[in-house]
């Protein structure tokens, strides 16, 4: 096959918020920038599923001509920041969160970000909306963008960044990139599991990719689990939508037997875990005992219903998250129906959010020079659990890393990329093309997605992981090399695909599974059966994941507190996630 | 309870081949609430990993729009369009001029 070579300043990997971000800040800075999405534009990742909450103190925004609380502050937010997240956070990248998201917040509207409404510290608009501008934007400052194309490895030259090999979907051809740098945006790796909440890309090619590369990686173990997403029926499966209506309204949690999840936790969990961002970690955590109580429904799931809320307020709620109960194509009428007679829906934790990722500094460069990374993909901002909202941080982030890998591609002159190299990704990425008489992808991959979910969901024991670990490592060395596809050719060959992300996948679930088998305590989204406490002298560092030579090696790393001091002592999970609500700042809202 | 079946027709195309599209025949076990799109995904995961649909990157909750073919000769998307247990099921691409491969459509 041809060798088809392309040349780009900044190579930019993810069409999601972070990625258009980066690309159009590299874009300002007048270099070169190709942004590469593995999905539609603008319509793939997690991005445009988003409700989406753009968050940020009540002041700025009032200075901006919204709404907000003018008794909120920029100290404030950090400080419910870091204790949602536990105190693992990197409080230098909660200092640029804080500091930057109210000019982020200018550009958008500027760029023409249509608002549905605001409260006291978040503006409402929709996760498409927002890409519906950034393309615009990207379009316009001129970005090159490529979608339907998977970036599979990183080309290193003399240990700096020198370019890609993607892959086109449709056709099947490899495309050589050489670039001075390259910003990954690529998000979390729900698809490693099953169920997700949609988005049938997101497979951590990009955290992989630059941990093949010789980037640091962390904190992988922390995974936020979004709570009440739909389980059944299975048209609907993955959709937040419950989750959106029982953060606003409440209702009624249930188990098989028809007893209330909620019955005989603290009245502070029973208030803060619901009617806020906490209920992701805190539902998550009650639905997931319950299920290993063996009090789950069919799916593994628990009921949602619309329990002693008046109905004719959850009908007015309803009318505004999901107009005519539609949500962009998806028809919730029957459900409507349900929730008004007070009939239960089958509901349930499923992964929404990736708290740990790519190591950055302060201006998002990683371990590798010339390699940047930016929103989900990077680790730090949240820490052991996300209540925060992941739009602000996408897009600060996303800005930053942009500029500082401009500035890097223009101040170093790019490094010629080896073509043995890329010859040998490329014959690596094509083997599962003339494997015959191999495992086949599909069915490897959903087996892993399902121990997936319930190994490294929110409760997990050293006996469950290590068993997970076991079949992690068996497929690694067993069955990754023999995965072979049924149609050979290479035009929108998805089996080839699933093969090629397969490797990401158990890459990341093991170095996951590992690292939450180091971890002895309980924080934020990682709950240890087996060592139920906080455990805040031996454990506020973060989880370190480094590739060496030979093996891979796990270190960890004091958390970064230029500002708040963390707490002392031992403290059993509930009883600190109880502290921790209860550390939040005066001012209302979600988050 | 007695188990519901679906008995699906995909229109096959291969470009590799210069193939003009091939029906072929599925029988999928019909769960309450099924899109069209858990139907392929039944397929592509139990009975028939060599079909495409555009699955490498999307939704699968009505926003991207990719999985747009016919649905008994109806247009719709696969992920949205809910499908009836004991019946018959056809599912085609959009048109015939711009296939890329099975259910999957070039770009415009």
């Amino acid at each position: 096959m041809a060798e088809t070579y392309h040349d780009t300043d900044v190579l930019v990997m993810g069409g999601g918020g972070a990625g258009f971000r980066a690309a159009i800040e590299a874009a300002h800075s007048g270099v070169h920038v190709t942004l590469v999405s593995k999905g539609p534009l603008a319509r793939s990742g997690a991005s445009p599923m988003a409700g989406a909450d753009f968050t940020l103190d009540g002041t700025s925004m009032n200075e901006l001509g919204r709404e907000g609380d003018v008794n909120d502050s920029k100290e404030k937010v950090f400080n419910d920041i870091v204790t949602q997240g536990w105190y693992l956070n990197n409080q230098k990248l909660v200092g640029q969160y804080v500091d930057t998201a109210k000019s982020q917040l200018a550009d958008l509207m500027e760029w023409g970000i249509d608002i549905t409404l605001s409260d006291q510290r978040a503006i409402f608009t929709s996760g498409t909306g927002i890409m519906d501008v950034l393309l615009k934007k990207a379009r316009a400052v001129g970005v090159e963008l490529l979608e339907d194309v998977s970036i599979l490895e990183l080309m290193k030259t003399d240990g700096r960044i020198a370019g890609a090999l993607g892959l086109d979907v449709r056709t099947g051809e490899f495309i050589r990139f050489r670039a001075g740098a390259v910003v990954i945006a690529s998000g979390g790796w729900h698809k490693a599991f099953w169920p997700n909440t949609g988005m049938r890309d997101l497979s951590g090619d990009g955290i992989a990719a630059a941990f093949r590369a010789g980037a640091d990686i962390g904190n992988m173990e922390f995974i936020t689990f979004c709570c009440n997403v739909f389980y059944a029926p299975p048209i609907w499966r993955g959709s937040l939508a419950p989750y959106i209506l029982s953060l606003v309204c409440g209702g009624r949690m249930s188990d098989r037997n028809g007893d209330d999840l909620l019955s005989g936790f603290d009245p502070v969990l029973q208030q803060k875990g619901v009617l806020t961002e906490w209920n992701k970690s805190f539902l998550s955590y009650v639905s997931t005992l319950a299920a290993r109580e063996g009090r789950a429904l069919e799916n593994g799931g628990i009921h949602y219903s619309r329990g002693d809320v008046d109905w004719g307020f959850m009908q007015m709620v309803g009318g505004v998250i999901f107009p005519n109960w539609k949500y962009k194509a998806i028809d919730f009428s029957t459900w409507a129906e349900k929730l008004e007679k007070n009939e239960p829906v089958e509901v349930g934790p499923a992964v929404e959010y990736f708290d740990g990722g790519i190591v950055v500094g302060d201006r998002f460069e990683t371990t590798v020079p010339g390699l940047y990374a930016a929103g989900e993909a990077a680790l730090g901002a949240f820490g052991a659990n996300r209540v925060f909202s992941a739009v602000t941080e996408m897009l600060v982030q996303g800005r930053d890393a942009g500029r500082f890998s401009a500035e890097f591609a223009k101040a170093k002159k790019a490094p010629e990329p080896k073509r043995d190299a890329f010859r040998e990704a490329e014959e690596r990425a094509c083997a599962p093309l003339s494997c015959t008489g191999g495992e086949n992808p599909p069915a490897v991959r959903r087996n892993i997605q399902e121990a997936a979910h319930r190994r490294l969901g929110p409760i997990r024991s050293e006996g469950e992981l290590t068993a997970f670990i076991g079949m992690l490592e068996d497929v690694q060395k067993n069955v990754l090399s023999n995965l072979s596809v049924s149609y050979t050719g290479r035009t929108y060959n998805k089996e080839w695909f699933d093969a090629l992300e397969l490797r990401n996948i158990v890459e990341l679930l093991l170095v996951s599974a590992k690292s939450a088998r180091l971890r002895t305590e309980s924080r934020g989204v990682h709950f240890r059966e087996d060592f139920p406490h906080t455990d805040n002298d031996a454990w506020l560092c973060e989880t370190i994941v480094s590739r060496g030579e030979d093996a891979i090696a796990f270190s960890s790393r004091p958390v970064t507190v230029p500002h708040m001091t963390p707490p002392r002592g031992k403290t059993p999970y509930l009883e600190m996630m109880k502290t921790l609500m209860e550390a939040h700042s005066d001012t209302g809202g979600k988050h | 309870m007695v188990q519901k079946n679906i008995t699906v027709t995909v229109l096959r195309t291969d470009p590799e081949k210069s193939d003009a599209g091939t029906k072929q025949r599925y029988t999928v076990p019909f769960t309450e609430g099924m899109s069209a799109m858990d139907v392929l995904d039944y397929i592509y995961q139990h009975l028939d990993s060599s079909v495409a649909y555009y699955d490498h990157a999307g939704c699968g909750l009505g926003i991207c729009a990719r999985c747009t073919g016919r649905i008994n000769g109806k247009a719709g998307l696969f992920c949205q369009t809910p499908v009836d247990g004991g019946g018959e099921l056809v599912l085609e691409p959009t048109g015939k001029d711009r296939v890329q491969r099975d259910l999957v459509m070039k770009k415009k």
